[in-house]
């Protein structure tokens, strides 16, 4: 029976190779995954291991001052995802459970954070907390210290509750009512139910947020910088390696410590939520949710949700003022000087590199995300599993982890000696000095890789819903791999494209710990203007930098609805199905 | 029937083997499967669920490709041909439209596929949907056409390409069963008149009965029986088959003589001859139909006990006691028959020509 698995791979490859639309599809996809995503990773990794920096790992693994790094950086981690999945789940809670009044505007509110720039809320805490702060100092009158561990779990939560938020509540409706409805029959109070059934029900997807926001704290470079202050972490650590000391080799070590934890629990969240699938067996709900009505109850996680809401408001009305004003709490005056700044002056580059690079990528993620997952999800090949697994890497893996291994890869061009040929470029020298396209093809790459993930699982998700014989409907006809991709299988998932695209170029328009490496004087990057400008305490120019960000992502959001069209036609037939 | 026909389709020694889900091992789907389909014939296979027939049926389509064997369309090997460059057209179990596009658009697809001129489309287009009734529903969604509708937009999808063959996989299992009855006879029509040689797949023996020329029983992966319907009923080759086509009671005879092809016994106090089964076997019973055995007020013949009465309009079923075997009894158009209560005991006969001989193992 040995001979018949071989032959099934050697009938699989046939099926692949015969047409080569899908052939080059799968090969392209292939080198992407193993010459941008793979080969920088294992660059870093083998810098770090390499044997000269032995004595750099006993050090930084043995020294009080970097097992300090280290510790704060898991604190970090596990404070922030602990605060974010609490916030996530009672605004989850709020939307699913409740019938209370704003509800709209606190979803609009939980989902600022994606469109918002890192530094923003960190930049607009220290304005309000921070020693000089607007209502620590101007209402209170006390030099609060805002930078550390508080500020900066404070500033990332706000940042990533909503991972948490988009995931619970994702899994609190997919609950079906009935179960609710069974032990409420069976005589169970709310609260029973809620502790014996629905709580049990929810226990994957609230480790599986608390996981993911886990990862994204660990990660975080931008709010570590702007609000650390002498609290450390891994991150900051590997910038400073890197920018201040110009020092790979402790840079690639500190990445690998970091890795370490990031792959972990990236592993542990996949096993969970590839263990959960128990939660939406039925796909649609058959029942109609019940709400709580216990008015303490109620009011109580009400008014808690308002709270944030409110906070959330006050900081993003901070940006908003703090870029209209000449220096906010301490000369209110209005000015238009900031906008001029970033519009018109030595800040409008950035603005325009950035748009246009972020206008580049989106497209490509786009749709190399929902071709991987039209691999992945119907075509049978050897290395599936891996394929996937490989491409979800590019958000797994920190940020500065990705930009230094790039560093390692593509600083010096590849270039192979062959027989006959002569010295042949592999791979082209895409980042530093001289690079190709100032440094720009480098960028959109990581742009590309930081937001193919996502689309990935919206298209997983959004294909797993449709009846696969519908494809092969399209190929019995006639049609080949290409056409039945291009025809029936990318407008029918539609949504998911349209949420790959709106979250690729948010995602491009605000990342900066994956690229804070790469520019280059010839390509400036608006996130890195920023933190620039927030480094030299030019607060208001960082506050308008944001709102202008904040106004591009929202232009392209209605352009990319209006482009693309949110829907596929076929609504009645997927009623809430391709969600 | 066969003779002189030619062969559209043959089936050589095809067998699929799937690896087992989730655990070590494999299954047989497909078991040295050999068949030979011929022009214009309307061919189904038939089995209970598991049997084959659907994987049978997409490695003809090419969505399957088998680990043993060869799939040859008109003498030319096509085992490894890609499905899309298969001359065949497949009518999906959920009919498969596509949800996006609108009738007219999915009935278009294949011919936009071939890339034949618009206005060639737009006739055939034309043409199919007064085929199956369609007309004045080309612009609609499939999602705002009934059960039946949709079944037909589906059919017609395929027979617009005029396929060398056209594959049916369980089509008519999702309508219900008014329209059920109606889409067969429908497709029994439709290929009467078009002569398109179709393979169609069914776990229902009364849509097999009802459409074939030739039914393709399959079991554990292999063929069973091939013949035609009348052969299939009256003489199955196995006790699967007569059990799976219709119900069958099977009674023990005692063997008097065996004579070249044909055997001499005793059954139910009768003596008869029949022909032996072709696999030699060497103990024998009787098929009946339930139609075939007659209850009478007659205490000369062998008596049973009614166990139980069911009235069902054109017929009464009863089930009987004979000795240590339960046996089904149909008595048709019972207006002028008594009918037997429960309880009651009575004489059992039945008709000699209908007697069928089966090995008892197989």
């Amino acid at each position: 029976m040995q001979n018949f698995a071989l032959q099934r791979q050697v009938n699989q490859f046939r099926r692949i190779f015969q047409d080569p639309v899908l052939a080059i599809a799968l090969l392209g996809v292939s080198l992407f995954v193993f010459i941008l995503i793979l080969l920088p990773l294992f660059s870093v990794i083998g810098e770090s291991l390499s044997p000269k920096n032995a004595p750099l790992f006993q050090r930084y693994l043995t020294e009080p001052i970097y097992q300090n790094i280290i510790l704060n950086t898991l604190v970090l981690g596990v404070l922030t995802a602990a605060v974010s999945t609490a916030v996530g789940f009672l605004f989850a809670f709020v939307q699913v459970k409740l019938d209370v009044p704003f509800k709209r505007l606190m979803h609009i509110l939980a989902l600022i954070p994606i469109i918002s720039p890192p530094f923003a809320v960190a930049t607009a805490i220290i304005v309000l907390f921070g020693r000089n702060g607007v209502i620590t100092r101007g209402v209170f009158g006390v030099r609060f210290d805002i930078y550390g561990l508080f500020g900066l779990t404070l500033a990332l939560s706000l940042s990533l509750f909503t991972v948490a938020y988009l995931t619970l509540r994702g899994m609190m409706q997919a609950l079906d009512p009935a179960l609710d409805e069974a032990a409420t029959n069976l005589g169970a109070g709310k609260w029973r139910v809620f502790r014996t059934v629905t709580l049990p029900m929810l226990l994957p997807g609230i480790a599986s947020a608390f996981l993911l926001v886990f990862v994204e704290a660990i990660a975080d470079l931008g709010n570590p910088l702007v609000l650390g202050g002498n609290f450390e972490v891994l991150a900051t650590r590997i910038y400073i390696s890197i920018i201040g000391l110009y020092d790979t080799s402790s840079a690639a070590v500190f990445s690998l410590i970091l890795l370490v934890p990031s792959l972990l629990v990236f592993i542990l969240q996949n096993y969970i939520i590839s263990r959960s699938n128990v939660v939406s067996v039925t796909g649609k709900p058959s029942g109609t949710p019940q709400y709580i009505h216990a008015p303490l109850v109620r009011w109580t996680l009400f008014g808690l949700c308002m709270a944030i809401c409110l906070l959330i408001a006050l900081i993003y009305g901070t940006i908003v003022l703090g870029a209209f004003v000449e220096v906010l709490g301490v000369n209110n005056n209005f000015t238009l000087r900031h906008f001029d700044f970033v519009l018109n002056g030595l800040g409008s580059k950035a603005m325009w590199d950035t748009t246009r690079l972020s206008i580049i990528s989106t497209p490509v993620a786009g749709l190399l995300g929902m071709l991987i997952a039209f691999l992945v999800v119907r075509k049978e090949f050897f290395g599936r599993a891996a394929l996937d697994f490989a491409t979800m890497l590019g958000i797994a893996v920190p940020g500065t982890i990705i930009g230094i291994g790039f560093l390692l890869v593509f600083n010096t061009p590849t270039v192979w000696e062959l027989p006959f040929f002569g010295p042949v470029t592999v791979l082209p020298k895409l980042t530093g000095g001289q690079a190709m396209f100032g440094g720009a093809l480098a960028i959109v790459i990581v742009y590309v890789i930081r937001s193919v993930p996502t689309a990935l699982r919206a298209g997983v998700a959004a294909l797993t819903q449709i009846d696969p014989a519908i494809e092969e409907a399209s190929v019995s006809l006639g049609a080949d791999n290409a056409r039945t991709f291009r025809r029936i299988t990318l407008p029918l998932i539609r949504p998911a494209l349209l949420a790959s695209l709106i979250f690729a170029f948010a995602r491009s328009m605000t990342t900066i710990s994956a690229i804070v490496f790469l520019t280059t004087p010839q390509t400036r990057i608006m996130t890195q203007q920023i933190l620039n400008e927030v480094e030299n305490v030019r607060y208001g120019n960082a506050f308008a930098y944001c709102v202008i960000l904040i106004l591009i992502v929202l232009t392209a959001i209605g352009v990319l609805y209006l482009g693309v069209g949110s829907t596929t036609g076929a609504e009645r037939a997927f009623q809430g199905g391709a969600r | 029937m066969n003779e002189g026909q030619t062969v559209r389709l043959r089936l050589d020694h095809l067998t699929k083997i799937f690896p087992q889900r989730g655990g070590k091992g494999n299954v047989v789907a497909v078991d040295d499967v050999t068949l030979d389909i011929y022009s214009g014939e309307f061919i189904t296979l038939l089995g209970p669920s598991g049997c084959g027939k659907t994987t049978t049926l997409r490695l003809i389509a090419g969505f399957e490709l088998p680990n043993q064997g060869q799939i040859l369309l008109e003498g030319q090997d096509i085992t490894h041909q890609p499905p899309n460059k298969r001359d065949m057209a497949l009518v999906f179990q959920n009919y498969a439209l596509f949800p996006h596009l609108t009738v007219y658009r999915n009935v278009a697809y294949g011919l936009e596929t071939r890339g034949l001129p618009a206005r060639t489309i737009r006739e055939r287009v034309g043409e199919v949907l007064a085929l199956v009734g369609l007309e004045g529903l080309e612009d609609r969604r499939p999602n705002q056409l009934s059960g039946g509708q949709q079944q037909r937009v589906a059919l017609a999808r395929c027979l617009v390409m005029q396929p060398r063959i056209l594959l049916f996989d369980e089509p008519l299992s999702n309508l219900d069963a008014k329209l059920r009855v109606q889409m067969r006879s429908e497709i029994h029509a439709l290929q009467r008149r078009l002569h398109i040689t179709s393979i169609y797949v069914t776990h229902d023996q009364t849509e097999a009965m009802a459409l074939s020329d030739r039914i393709v029983v399959m079991n554990g992966g292999r063929i069973e029986q091939v013949g035609s319907p009348p052969e299939i009923y009256r003489c199955p080759s196995t006790r699967f088959v007569a059990d799976f086509i219709g119900r069958a009671n099977f009674l023990p005879i005692e063997l008097t003589a065996r004579q070249g092809e044909t055997a001499a016994f005793h059954l139910l106090g009768q003596s008869l001859r029949a022909p032996l089964p072709a696999s030699g076997a060497e103990n024998l019973v009787a098929m009946l139909r339930p139609e075939a055995l007659m209850l009478r007020d007659d205490p000369d013949l062998p008596q049973v006990q009614i166990i139980q009465t069911m009235y069902l309009g054109s017929e009464v079923e009863y089930v009987v006691q004979h000795e240590d075997q339960r046996l089904i009894v149909v008595e048709h158009d019972p207006r002028n028959r008594r009918i037997f209560a429960e309880g009651e005991r009575a004489g059992v006969t039945f008709v000699p020509e209908a007697v069928h001989l089966l090995g008892d193992g197989a």
